[in-house]
């Protein structure tokens, strides 16, 4: 009878699953940038004047945050060609990670908003009124004091969100993207399912060496960046 | 493809979700069950720092937080019957492993994965409340499971509310995930309504809507909750 388990296979998997660690890259910087933008137009709403524009940021993010990924997925890239054939324009030939790339914007857009308004109101008024009295403009004040110290409030949780963002886009693979998951799910059908396991591990290997080294780089980084702030506190 | 949306089955499927939601609230609850005492334990024995189980419940926290739930689904649903395969035979248990129902499947992962999310939420919250309360609670005459039942972990569950609300939303959330184990929750009970007609927009607005419905009750409830719980600290401070 065929041993069940063999480790052998988890190391043979590895560099067949390593190279399609770029897509995933991919579409999770592409997300990134994308639901950042998103983010601050949404965090500018939140905490502006205009009541409507505040329900509407409000409204957006308790909706995302209570839709499944998978969810959310699917809507996208059933829901998106369907709304556009309405207007006579044919996105079913769009490639599968376009589709993936906008879910997890509008996703990663909702947490960014919360990231960035919450460190936004982290930041005491007092300093950007301090900033104003010696004579900066509002812009150069938020510019110049608010937003470096907002920054580094914010970056841990944005290591957290971008970590639940790569996470989450292996889900991908339900809507045919070949990202690492993606690679994992084929071998494995090439394998007429035997052997699932080893290959499993393997990819959870290279996901929690991946979010290790992440979180290692972000602690970095909220390091360098704190210290501008231990200097401007003894000085 | 259709344009517009099939409004009928729309309403039909609306209620076949709908259908889904008590296998997604078992498994949240059970789950949540399991994971909150064991959760507890464990961030208690990380903050003490228990030789060995302090380092283990570190790795195995690592490891959950840095893998996906999909992997996690399937790394369990490959796994337990290779385990389970040879104790099954050696005490001639008659059951197939094949024929166990998934929920079992994911009551063992989703406690797993919830429980290593709890021992963060708990060991944040525990390290919040000062030292001086539990020697307080000594110097009174309180003996060690007193003073956490009535000192500590009331305090605790304040500040732990908010991040347990977050871990259950986020469990039902993964609930979805359940039709990997093809368990018939919420997002397979409608996939397989809108196999026939291929109308899968229409069903996954349904599940959309049907998710929404659920965590903005269980936020709600989770906020009414925490109101109760902070007016005991208003009183109190």
């Amino acid at each position: 009878m065929e041993k069940y388990f063999d480790v052998t296979y988890i190391w043979d998997t590895l560099p067949q699953l390593i190279p399609f660690l770029k897509v995933t890259f991919m579409v999770a910087g592409l997300s990134v940038l994308f639901g950042t933008i998103l983010g601050f137009i949404l965090a500018l709403m939140k905490l502006g004047t205009s009541k409507i524009a505040k329900k509407i940021a409000n409204c957006y993010t308790t909706i995302i945050r209570c839709t499944p990924s998978i969810v959310l997925l699917f809507l996208v890239y059933y829901g998106l060609p369907a709304i556009a054939s309405n207007f006579g324009t044919d996105l079913n030939t769009l490639q599968t990670a376009v589709f993936v790339v906008i879910t997890f914007s509008i996703q990663f857009g909702a947490l960014m908003s919360e990231v960035m308004r919450t460190a936004y109101e982290a930041i005491d008024r007092g300093q950007f009124e301090a900033a104003v009295s010696v004579g900066l403009s509002p812009a150069q004040a938020f510019r110049r004091i608010v937003l470096p110290q907002a920054f580094v409030v914010a970056l841990p949780n944005f290591g957290n969100s971008f970590l639940e963002l790569m996470k989450e886009g292996s889900l991908a693979y339900t809507i045919g993207l070949v990202d690492i998951m993606g690679k994992a799910s084929l071998i494995i059908s090439n394998n007429y399912n035997s052997h699932s396991l080893e290959i499993y591990l393997g990819l959870s290997l290279i996901y929690w060496v991946l979010s290790i080294l992440i979180e290692q780089l972000f602690s970095k980084l909220e390091k360098i960046f704190s210290k501008g702030k231990q200097l401007i506190k003894t000085t | 493809m259709s344009v517009g949306l099939d409004y009928q089955f729309l309403v039909k499927t609306f209620f076949i979700a709908l259908s889904g939601v008590p296998t997604a609230l078992i498994i949240t609850i059970v789950s949540l069950l399991i994971a909150l005492p064991l959760g507890f334990l464990l961030a208690l024995s990380r903050i003490n720092r228990i030789p060995v189980i302090s380092q283990l419940a570190r790795v195995y926290v690592s490891f959950v937080r840095g893998t996906p739930v999909i992997v996690q689904i399937f790394i369990i649903f490959t796994s337990v019957p290779l385990l389970l395969k040879p104790i099954f035979e050696e005490y001639h248990v008659k059951t197939n492993i094949y024929d166990i129902n998934p929920i079992w499947y994911a009551f063992i992962v989703f406690s797993l994965n919830t429980t290593a999310i709890l021992i963060e939420v708990f060991r944040s919250a525990i390290s919040t409340v000062s030292k001086g309360q539990l020697e307080a609670a000594y110097s009174v005459g309180l003996n060690n499971v007193q003073a956490f039942r009535r000192i500590i972990i009331p305090q605790t569950l304040v500040v732990a509310l908010p991040n347990i609300c977050t871990a259950t939303v986020n469990l039902i959330k993964a609930t979805s995930l359940g039709y990997a184990l093809s368990l018939k929750e919420i997002n397979l009970r409608a996939q397989v309504a809108a196999n026939v007609g291929y109308n899968y927009i229409e069903a996954y607005i349904d599940i959309f809507l049907v998710y929404l419905l659920l965590c903005s009750l269980v936020e709600y409830l989770f906020k009414l909750y925490e109101k109760r719980v902070r007016k005991y600290k208003a009183v109190d401070a």
